[in-house]
């Protein structure tokens, strides 16, 4: 065993979400849980193409199983998205600091998601739903470019229902059919009323969104110590050896990819 | 390490030993002619090897951390079977410099910290490191003295200094030892006492001879820190032309990228490893195009910056051995971590 090898897995289904998203359900063949905390990732192999970091999707269970939404973008995500039930891949973690729940107990959460940036959240947001009397409040802020580009339509609809969520969805261009707002996500904000005292925020998403929601919220006065993000780079190895995800003197693979905004404040490079 | 006790052999009865070992069979590597310029090749004599330079261009990381290295190979069938490649093989690395022994020695550092690169350390576990004290200075660029880089840290089997018809040998382990114990004798207070005076003498050359560091060795993170967003990143960096020859021959240079290799027939392929380097452009873009250390300034300050801050303020040791192969190799002249950190200073001042 070494850091670098991959333990061999199985991909049980996969389910098309969009035009360039799948979602893949994938089983160590150990038979082992994966064992993952909301908002780490696995360094996923396709033997032949190459490894890539993706996040793992969904909440943290004892099942044998585990979910990846991956967005077919270079080699190694299409060869993932075209991929067949029952094919094997490689799977490396779970690696990085995830989002600790106990953060987030008792609390009220506002979840703020920019496209992609909501496979990473759901593995949080599902965590809080499944055990929801143990937290307070909770609002879900999600954006993406088109209607179409909306990432696990059942689970939106569900959220949209529940009466224990808030639940507001924006797109940047609408079509004929689309009846909620228009606009990027920080239109989202006069919808809600939220504490900032009592809430703990958690964006995710393209990195110039970052800086606007930051701003927001900092507007509504929340303090930075109550601010969480997830942050995307180039990784390599996954363990803090390749350099590439660097982020002054530190590693997102390894310091995060989850991190406080106290933190990060201080780091030039990071937003 | 613990200290073991240093001894003396003469340079004939050590330069046979290594001979006769090179007779047997055994790989030797050493500084040699290459061409018109001088690099690590493994010897078939020790009459080849250059012990006062000119520098290798590239150093005896490549050894250790190759340039290329198949991580591990597989087989694509109905099952998948991968198959690790942790490998070494017992070489000697004679005539090793201390700027070099240093380099290894923050490399082994940073292979062995939290998730240990079994590859590295394999490689690391075989070979035998016989160091040579520098008496006069190996290259105009080097300043290996203003970075307390003179003298090994530790990392080495054996150590040595000419003194003459002798070498004076610092032991720093049990190979070491076991190496020379046939030829090894005490050392008497004579020889210390002139390994003290070569010592004298060879501060005062370097000091006369080695390019000035202004700011103090121990105020560098300090001065990179208070200077992150001086216009000579920027000056500089707009003459980058992102070769990355300065991340390829520095000795503590250790990114690196992965790429997967597959044959004709689909089936069986490999994961190997390269050098990468932090003023490549690529070294931080990602699939959706996104740069995130965008600007060349950015690039070479994050370079001088993980020398002399962040590794540095982390293993309290600068990771810029003074060795000067950046500043050599470099076509424009702007990443000489010296250069850049006096001019720094100078501005600061002001
Ligand atoms: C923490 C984290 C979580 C992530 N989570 C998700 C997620 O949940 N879902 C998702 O879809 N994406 C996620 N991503 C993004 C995802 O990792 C990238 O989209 C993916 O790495 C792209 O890989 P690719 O091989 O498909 O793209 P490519 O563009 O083919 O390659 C990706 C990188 O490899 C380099 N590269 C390409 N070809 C070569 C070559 N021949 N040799 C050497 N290098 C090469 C490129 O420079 C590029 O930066 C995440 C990223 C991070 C860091
Ligand atoms: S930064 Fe330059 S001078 Fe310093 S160790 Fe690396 S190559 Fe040598
Ligand atoms: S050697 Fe000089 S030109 Fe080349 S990448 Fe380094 S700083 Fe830029
Ligand atoms: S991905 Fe290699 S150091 Fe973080």
């Amino acid at each position: 065993m070494t850091i670098y090898k991959p333990e061999i897995a199985k991909i049980n289904r996969i389910e098309k979400l969009t035009k360039t998203e799948s979602l893949l359900d994938i089983e160590l063949l150990s038979g082992k849980s994966l064992g993952h905390q909301p908002g780490q990732f696995v360094e996923v192999s396709v033997f032949g193409v190459g490894e890539a970091p993706i996040s793992i999707s969904s909440a943290p269970s004892d099942l044998a199983t585990f979910q990846l939404c991956v967005r077919a973008i270079g080699n190694v995500t299409s060869a993932l998205c075209g991929k067949k039930p029952g094919d094997k891949i490689g799977i490396r973690g779970p690696f990085g600091k995830g989002f600790e729940l106990k953060h987030f107990k008792g609390k009220d959460i506002l979840f703020v998601a920019g496209g992609l940036g909501l496979a990473p959240l759901r593995s949080l947001i599902w965590s809080v739903l499944n055990s929801r009397k143990d937290y307070g409040k909770v609002y879900i802020l999600y954006g993406a470019k088109i209607p179409q580009e909306l990432l696990f339509k059942e689970e939106l609809k569900n959220w949209k229902e529940r009466e224990d969520v808030e639940y507001h969805v924006t797109v940047d261009v609408g079509d004929e059919k689309w009846q909620d707002n228009v606009g990027v996500i920080t239109t989202l904000f006069p919808y809600i009323q939220f504490d900032p005292a009592k809430t703990q925020a958690v964006i995710v998403g393209p990195p110039i969104m970052y800086r606007f929601v930051i701003r927001e919220l900092k507007n509504h006065g929340t303090p930075d110590k109550k601010i969480w993000v997830s942050l995307e780079r180039k990784m390599k190895c996954g363990v803090g050896k390749c350099g590439h995800c660097q982020i002054n003197d530190i590693y997102v693979c390894q310091d995060g990819p989850v991190f406080n905004y106290e933190k990060l404040k201080n780091l030039p490079e990071a937003i | 390490m613990k200290k073991m006790k240093n001894c003396v052999v003469t340079k004939r009865e050590l330069l046979d030993l290594i001979d006769r070992k090179i007779g047997e069979g055994k790989e030797v590597i050493a500084p040699a002619k290459q061409e018109n310029q001088a690099n690590f090749k493994r010897i078939k004599s020790t009459r080849e090897i250059l012990w006062e330079g000119p520098q290798t261009v590239i150093p005896p990381k490549a050894f250790l951390f190759p340039q290329e290295e198949e991580l591990m190979e597989y087989e694509v069938n109905d099952e998948i079977k991968v198959k690790v490649k942790v490998e070494g093989k017992p070489i000697i690395l004679l005539g090793i410099h201390p700027c070099d022994m240093n380099g290894t020695t923050l490399l082994d550092k940073v292979f062995a910290e939290n998730n240990l690169d079994e590859h590295y350390l394999k490689k690391r576990e075989f070979v035998t490191i016989i160091g040579a004290e520098c008496l006069v200075p190996c290259s105009t660029e080097s300043f290996c003295y203003r970075k307390e880089s003179v003298l090994p840290l530790e990392g080495f089997d054996l150590f040595l200094t000419d003194m003459g018809k002798n070498f004076f040998v610092e032991v720093g382990s049990k190979k070491g030892k076991s190496l020379i114990s046939k030829i090894a004798r005490k050392t008497t207070p004579s020889d210390a006492k002139k390994l003290r005076k070569i010592r004298r003498v060879r501060d005062n050359l370097f000091d006369k001879e080695q390019r000035k560091l202004k700011p103090k060795l121990e105020d560098l993170p300090k001065l990179l820190r208070e200077n992150y967003d001086s216009p000579v990143w920027d000056e500089h960096g707009s003459r980058c032309f992102n070769c990355g020859s300065c991340n390829m021959v520095c000795p503590t240079c250790y990114c690196f990228d992965v790429r997967d290799y597959m044959e004709l027939n689909l089936k069986r392929g490999n994961r190997t490893r390269f050098w990468d380097g932090c003023l490549l452009t690529d070294f931080t873009k990602v699939a959706s195009g996104e740069i995130f250390r965008e600007g060349r300034g950015a690039r070479l300050r994050h370079r001088t910056n993980r020398k002399d801050w962040y590794l540095f303020e982390k293993w309290e040791r600068s990771f810029c051995t003074g060795c000067g192969r950046c500043g050599k190799a470099c076509l424009t002249k702007i990443v000489d971590p010296l250069d850049i950190e006096n001019e720094l200073y100078d501005r600061w001042k002001r």
